[in-house]
């Protein structure tokens, strides 16, 4: 009697086969190191990036365009004087004010790093916010610079002073920022007015949670948090956050504190990255 | 079922889900454009294709989210199933029970995906995590017929509000 093994072209047809095919891939991809799953990730979505970049570029300058616009209401009286004047030019002046804006934010931000922190022998790396995370529970941002700017894995990135989070995954033209606020990110800090060393730690919402806070500690709110450089990612006395909640609970050992980043993501357009 | 339509739709939603949530969001409350997808192709076609796109559509959330790749792509795929297998029972046409449908199912995707995060990284807070659940399911619930209505104008549903399956 003759028995013949099924080919693969009749496996796919068969449901069975097909989820259980599927799933396997899956199980590989989820248990694959992770640096080679990222490595896939940016190889995989490489192709998508310069569409994202698009689709933010237009929601920015359209979001800029109507807080213009929204402005201009308020004041009828220049608004009228504007109308009345410039109509025709109106869309292209707004889109060199916004392109100006831009370019003066990046330079602000550049300058402004480059004095307050002069004893860092980095080269800081502008960059624009392209993307954001696509789940509900973890905390990224994709940024257009990649290896051939010199971003490397675990840069760290700052807006207006104050660290934002670093790199996780870079590809050539495009890199994965883990924000602080991200359920994975522990960034080792410390509280500038009592020196007391701390973790600050992600938790998937708009604050961070501080670790290892001893019940003793005298913090209160308002208390800055700066990065402290203990492990050598981050460079010390960068502010990370200022608490706003704390609260010691029955016989535990560490006080539970709530702080809320310096950086709301949301609100900003770019950000630098410093080479470590 | 058109898959060149399906992978346009899911890159569409990908790139509006990555860039654009800023402007439809509602602070906390974030609403999953994925899963009323999910919801879509479980109620309209066949076991095999529905695994297929489910599968393709977590890859494609897995590939803009940080974290485990694979993770969404098989809750998707389970959750897709537990629908499939339970829309003989629903009335999918209405648009009650595409809203309950995608809050229930999206409160359960939610909390299978908090379990594996909760496993990796034990750093959420609890309480916050089951509001933060609850607001997005509710709002992705809200939006689920208005994306059906626009994933019905490039998909037929001559099959979704059918009674009898095939």
């Amino acid at each position: 009697m003759r028995t013949s093994t099924p080919s693969f072209g009749s496996l796919i047809k068969n449901p069975l086969a097909t989820i259980i095919i599927l799933l396997s891939i899956s199980l590989v991809l989820l248990f694959l190191p992770p640096k080679l799953s990222g490595r896939i990730k940016a190889t995989c979505v490489a192709p998508v990036r310069p569409l994202q970049w698009a689709t933010c570029f237009c929601s920015n300058s359209v979001s800029n365009f109507f807080d213009r616009v929204i402005s201009s209401w308020q004041d009828a009286r220049v608004r009228n004087r504007l109308e009345e004047q410039t109509t025709q030019l109106k869309n292209k002046i707004v889109e060199q004010q916004d392109a100006i804006y831009k370019l003066q934010n990046k330079l602000t931000n550049l300058s402004k790093f480059q004095t307050e922190n002069k004893n860092i022998k980095t080269n800081p790396i502008p960059a624009d916010i392209i993307g954001y995370d696509t789940s509900n529970f973890r905390k990224s941002i994709t940024i257009n610079v990649g290896s051939k700017h010199g971003v490397k894995p675990n840069d760290f990135i700052v807006s207006n002073n104050a660290l934002v989070g670093r790199t996780t995954k870079v590809s050539e033209g495009s890199s994965v920022v883990q924000l602080i606020t991200d359920p994975a990110s522990r960034v080792p800090g410390r509280v500038l007015q009592t020196r007391e060393q701390v973790i600050v730690e992600g938790n998937a919402s708009a604050f961070c949670s501080l670790k290892y806070v001893p019940r003793w500690a005298k913090l209160k709110k308002g208390d800055e948090i700066v990065s402290s450089d203990i492990g050598g990612v981050y460079p010390p006395s960068l502010p990370i956050a200022t608490i706003v909640e704390n609260e010691v609970q029955g016989g535990s050992l560490f006080q539970s504190v709530k702080a809320l980043p310096k950086v709301n993501i949301s609100k900003i357009e770019s950000v630098l990255v410093i080479t470590n | 079922m058109r898959w060149l339509t399906f992978f346009c739709i899911l890159l569409c939603v990908s790139l509006f889900q990555s860039t654009l949530m800023n402007w439809i969001n509602l602070g906390l409350a974030v609403p999953d454009l994925y899963f009323p997808l999910i919801l879509f192709y479980s109620f309209l076609s066949d076991f095999k294709q529905n695994t297929i796109a489910n599968w393709f559509t977590g890859m494609a959330k897995d590939l803009f989210s940080e974290g485990g790749f694979g993770i969404n792509s098989i809750l998707f795929v389970a959750v897709g199933f537990f629908i499939w297998s339970v829309r003989g029972i629903l009335y999918r046409g209405h648009l009650i029970t595409q809203v309950l449908s995608a809050f229930i199912f999206s409160i359960i995707y939610n909390i299978l995906y908090v379990a594996h995060i909760s496993l990796s990284f034990h750093s959420l807070n609890f309480s916050t995590t089951l509001w933060v659940i609850f607001i997005c399911s509710f709002y992705t619930a809200v939006l689920a017929p208005l994306m059906f209505w626009i994933f019905s104008k490039f998909q037929p549903t001559q099959m979704l509000f059918s009674i009898r399956d095939k």
